[in-house]
């Protein structure tokens, strides 16, 4: 009896219930209007919202309070850091919270283009040509540009004015190699870096001839050509692998934790080089060393060290809801005056090809160091399988440098491990 | 016969203190090096010593000195706010709930307390966006008090069973000796059970307190602008920014937070070690 | 047509079986209850449901993901409304039956009383109940959705719509060799360090309450306060902290402690096994503090005469704590150890902090001592991968519910009064 009756009553709730829900879906794109988050507009104005890079926020102060008055509305600028800023533009983005213009790492624009978190930029020709040719390429997709560069930087060598001079720097890695193994004595270092990274390794491992994504004849990217293993990379390795087991780089700095001991070794003195990026200036300055900076050093086959070229870029948001005012943004920010007026106050250096010669730009050693190394530097791949290397690669240089690996084999695993999570991860394209 | 007792006494003592004092140093030692650390000048926690040579209040001056990407003073505040009412709430649901659960029997009881023990085992770190989805249909992102209710709620399925598996050692003859006086279920809550479960409860305030203390991941989900920031996120970033990471700057801003766990800690701890003599333990 | 039946047919609209039984007040209550639900909720009903089946058709306009979240939303919503239906039912049915019999009715105060008598364990657990639902279960419900579906780079919003493909993704994990093999590590690592911390900080724990509890020891405040210590400071905090004194070049432990013993540093960071002990010795400091306080507190309880007898009977010390306290201990403790073991078991800070789931490991896809929350962290976060994240999080979930379930039935720690 008693089931029977429950019988009965689930069956007529079931039925009730489907009839109100008779009918389902959105009804019209009026519905997403109210979804897609409320319109941002306060007293009539239209609102902007611009995501910068952590304190650089004063570097566009002027310029976006021009933008303000000559188009009438208002900007709102929020800083988050600029590699993760992808990240918060996945949630904030379809919430509604997020920003029209954005910046952003290169090498994190296929990605972003892949998601469709992006908007194709329509920038004549004429904006695209003030900028150097390299950085512009990096903001393109299937030659199509996504964002216009903001400052450009790679890696450069730091030296400690105290501990070694100008004239006395060694020309070559191998000549660094020894004049390491002279002061090496467990709490001083002659030259760092952190080898057990591909950001910085890639450096020795692309000079002997190391590369991580082949192009095609039409210079795109090919995935399934990857050279992180070949001669020239093992030999780079090896080179990399002396410095470690000599303990002329101190096992410490292997991992999460080498970037922090890198800086606090050169910030104490304790290290006569070490090599880093640009953002290093103002705190080394701060911290009053007395340093100076130079292009990486050769090698012995007479190539000079490659670097990776990172651009930062000015972007705009799919999610933004006034587009063409979003990319106007943009392409003021990124003009020649607004890149010169960013430079004197947050001293990255701007990818604009004018500005180069420039006497502000010219006259700092740190601008003409990232300049001179760009010429031996190359494009972080900005197709979304870079994101496979990373990780392994990392992984490989690691093994190679606490000696658990022999170069040859760390370099293979990691090749096959990167083909492997590109064919797992980007085969559903 | 009775030197033995006294020699055997002596070395049972010499043992105890022995052991004590080591584990004292291997716990004060780590504490006085994060209070080195935020003294010493600099950027780096490696080269840092426990005595600094050249002693510096940079860094907690740096933390007061309202930066916009240090809003240490405002983080702070959040982060009292949304500990203190975590652990409020957290308190009263549990304790209700496992009054429940320890003194009545009824209808879905036990799979209940299953699902309580198997929900902790479940990682939501897949979900993340999904919470972000809940709170941006309540409208409550950057919502502190939805932040709260979200960490009661995660803290239910623990903090129940210790509850409920307290409770059920204080005798039942007790509540029923109460109950045949005429008491209701609500008073004998209040007047019986909550002052013999005292020591889980002050367990319970602690948990709640300092859980949200130790997050960062579901938080920054929830709080999209630096002003709602709490200490957890902001700390965070603190070191995670590749650049200019500043660990002595971390740790001036992480000894601060623990001065009012400190406080709330040495409020609770009469209770965590009193409170039991009435009942026993149920053998 | 007998009372509770003609009752039942007319609850299909909520409120009118109850005037049907002349329950005016509670007839109006509950059609005014019905319609307001109803009419608050319709959007998400409506937006909900049709999500949850398509997760969206036009590229652009809809955002599969959310629509998934919004869908989970209207089913458990959907879920309370039916519960509440179910009970209009019921009533109508019960005061039917009661009225066939002959019997009165009771009046609304009537009831209201019976509920908070009756159902006073669903009353008082009802709010904790709600917060449940929406915070932990309403999560969990929506990785096990997106576990079967294809939520991945390439198939990310805006730019793609996510698309149900039933068990396609955990077939992944099987087939695909870099996922089988790396599950397998992780899961064994895993399983060690749940067994090996937990148990550790648990030994400790209660290892030092007893040292501290005898009675004639001195300066029990002052131990008693300092063992608190590691609990009062954040444990992020003190992760952070110890990653920089385990360095294996510059941290103190190598640089002055093991020096000043004459012991060579030791590569804590670098190789995977040293800095599995590492983190097990770090969990150890962290968590033993909660169990020695709970312990301290459990030993107050234990009557002295229990102590008092087997003197007399010349039990040695050992023999008082392995018979006496120990038990004691443990039995007051199951749900408190039981905890320690399922918080390590998803212990995400620590692996993550300390050394980022390293050091790397030839091979792997996961780093040396990554758990699988940490893992699965990086899945997600790193490399986009939602839906074998959350078929992961699947799987080892069952495994590790699983063993749980089948331990504690065993141990039967899990019966009544615990």
């Amino acid at each position: 009896m008693m089931r029977s009756i429950s019988k009965h009553l689930a069956l007529m709730s079931v039925m009730a219930f489907s009839l109100s829900l008779a009918a389902c879906g959105p009804k019209e794109n009026a519905n997403q209007g109210s979804r897609a988050g409320e319109n941002k507009e306060s007293n009539g104005k239209v609102e902007l919202v611009v995501w910068e890079d952590i304190q650089k926020s004063a570097g566009i102060k002027d310029a976006i309070a021009q933008f303000e008055k000559e188009n009438n509305v208002t900007v709102k600028i929020i800083e988050k850091p600029y590699a993760k800023q992808i990240e918060d533009l996945r949630l904030d983005g379809p919430a509604g919270t997020g920003p029209d213009v954005l910046t952003m790492p290169s090498d994190q624009i296929g990605t972003a283009v892949t998601e469709g978190l992006i908007k194709e930029l329509n920038v004549e020709e004429d904006i695209q040509s003030i900028y150097t040719e390299a950085a512009m390429q990096s903001q393109k997709v299937n030659n199509k540009v996504y964002g216009l560069p903001k400052a450009v930087e790679t890696t450069m060598l730091y030296y400690n004015k105290d501990l070694i001079s100008e004239e006395e720097l060694p020309k070559t890695l191998e000549e660094w190699y020894e004049y390491s193994k002279k002061v090496t004595d467990g709490k001083k270092f002659g030259f760092l870096a952190l080898f057990d990274q591909i950001y910085y390794a890639q450096s020795v491992m692309s000079a002997y001839g190391g590369y991580i994504f082949g192009k095609d004849e039409n210079g795109n990217y090919n995935p399934n050509d990857i050279g992180l293993n070949n001669a020239g990379a093992v030999e780079g390795a090896k080179m990399i692998q002396k410095f470690y087991k000599e303990r002329l780089f101190p096992s410490g700095m292997i991992g999460e934790q080498g970037i922090n001991v890198l800086e606090s070794l050169f910030t104490e003195g304790k290290a006569a080089a070490i090599i880093s990026g640009p953002w290093n200036i103002e705190p080394f300055t701060k911290a009053g060393i007395n340093f100076g900076v130079t292009k990486l050093p050769a090698l012995q086959n007479g190539k000079n060290m490659s670097a990776f070229i990172g651009v930062k870029s000015y972007n705009v948001s799919a999610y933004s809801k006034h587009p063409d005012l979003a990319e106007k943004l943009v392409i003021f920010l990124a003009n020649e005056e607004n890149s010169k007026k960013r430079y004197e106050v947050t001293k990255e250096v701007p990818a604009v090809k004018a500005l180069a010669d420039d006497p502000v730009v010219k006259n700092s050693e740190a601008a003409r160091a990232v300049a001179e190394q760009s010429q031996f530097s190359e494009m972080i791949p900005n197709i979304p399988e870079m994101n496979e290397v990373w990780k392994p690669a990392d992984s490989a240089l690691q093994t190679i440098a606490t000696g658990k690996a022999d170069p040859k084999a760390a370099l293979d695993q990691a090749v096959k491990t990167i083909k492997g999570q590109i064919k797992a991860k980007h085969s559903g394209k | 016969m009775r030197s033995s007792v006294r020699s055997k006494k002596f070395l049972r003592l010499f043992v105890s203190y022995a052991i004590l004092t080591f584990v004292a140093v291997a716990i004060i030692y780590p504490l006085l090096w994060t209070i080195g650390a935020s003294l010493n000048p600099g950027n780096s926690l490696i080269s840092t010593t426990l005595i600094p040579k050249k002693p510096t209040l940079d860094h907690y001056r740096e933390l007061f000195a309202g930066k916009e990407s240090l809003l240490y003073e405002r983080w702070y505040w959040n982060s009292m706010k949304i500990s203190f009412f975590t652990m409020l709430g957290s308190v009263i649901s549990v304790s209700f709930t496992a009054y429940a659960f320890s003194r009545f029997r009824f209808k879905g009881r036990k799979n209940a307390l299953t699902l309580f023990l198997l929900l902790q085992m479940v990682p939501q770190f897949s979900a993340l966006i999904a919470l972000f989805v809940l709170a941006q249909m309540l409208g409550m992102l950057n919502s502190h008090w939805l932040l709260i209710l979200l960490y009661i709620g995660g803290q239910i399925p623990m903090n129940t069973y210790l509850m409920k598996g307290y409770m059920d050692s204080i005798p039942r003859d007790l509540d029923e000796s109460a109950k045949i006086d005429g008491a209701s279920n609500t008073r004998i809550f209040f007047q019986i059970l909550l002052p013999l479960s005292k020591p889980m409860i002050a367990v319970v305030a602690m948990n709640g307190f300092t859980g949200p203390l130790g997050d960062f991941v579901l938080s920054s989900a929830i709080l999209r602008t630096p002003d709602a920031y709490t200490l957890p996120i902001g700390l965070y970033n603190l070191v995670n920014e590749v650049m200019g990471a500043s660990y002595t700057t971390f740790a001036a801003g992480a000894l601060l937070i623990s001065i009012p766990v400190a406080i709330v800690f040495l409020m609770l701890q009469r209770n965590f070690v009193s409170g039991l003599t009435l009942g026993g333990i149920k053998g | 047509m007998s009372h509770r039946k003609m009752a039942l047919c007319l609850s299909i609209i909520p409120g009118l079986g109850q005037w049907y039984n002349r329950q005016w007040a509670k007839g109006v209550l509950f059609l005014v209850f019905a319609a307001s639900f109803l009419t608050a909720f319709a959007d998400l009903f409506n937006m909900g449901f049709w999500g949850i089946v398509t997760l969206g058709t036009e590229v652009q306009r809809d955002n599969s993901i959310f629509l998934l979240a919004e869908g989970i939303i209207a089913v458990i919503v959907a879920l309370f409304g039916l519960a509440f239906y179910c009970f209009n039912l019921w009533d109508a049915y019960k005061s039917g039956e009661r009225r066939d019999r002959g019997d009165r009715l009771n009046t609304l105060k009537e009831e209201y009383h019976q509920l908070v008598e009756q159902g006073y364990p669903y009353v008082v657990s009802s709010p904790a109940f709600f917060l449940l639902v929406f915070s932990v279960i309403f999560p969990v419900l929506f990785s096990f959705a997106l576990a079967f579906t294809n939520y991945d780079l390439y198939h990310t919003p805006p730019a793609k719509l996510v698309d149900w493909v039933g068990f396609d993704t955990f077939l992944k994990i099987f087939t695909v060799d870099i996922w089988r093999s790396t599950f397998f590590d992780v899961l064994s690592w895993t399983v060690i360090w749940t067994l090996v911390a937990s148990t550790l900080q648990v030994a400790a724990g209660i290892l030092l309450a007893v040292i501290v509890n005898q009675k004639d020891l001195r300066l029990k405040k002052l131990y008693r306060t300092i063992f608190v210590l590691p609990w009062a400071v954040p444990g992020f905090v003190t992760i952070l902290v110890f990653a920089g004194l385990f360095n294996d070049s510059f941290g103190a432990i190598n640089h002055t402690i093991l020096a000043a013993l004459g012991i060579d540093p030791i590569p804590w960071m670098t190789d995977e096994h040293w800095t599995r002990v590492a983190l097990i010795l770090m969990q150890g400091w962290l968590g033993f503090p909660y169990v020695f306080v709970v312990t301290t507190g459990v030993l107050q309880s234990i009557p002295e005469e229990l102590y008092e007898a087997a003197t007399i009977d010349g039990a040695s010390m050992f023999a008082k704590f392995r018979y006496i306290t120990l038990p004691m201990v443990l039995l007051a403790m199951a749900p408190i150890i039981i905890t320690q073991f399922t918080f390590n078991f998803n212990n995400f800070n620590i692996i993550y902090l300390f050394n980022g789931g390293g050091p790397a490991v030839p091979g792997s896809t996961a780093g040396g001592t990554d758990i699988l929350v940490s893992w699965i962290y990086k899945l997600t976060m790193q490399s986009s991968q939602y839906a074998l994240a959350a078929a992961l999080t699947i799987l080892l979930s069952l495994f590790v519910m699983g063993i749980a379930l089948w331990q504690f039935r065993r141990t039967n720690s899990f019966k009544e009064g615990v």
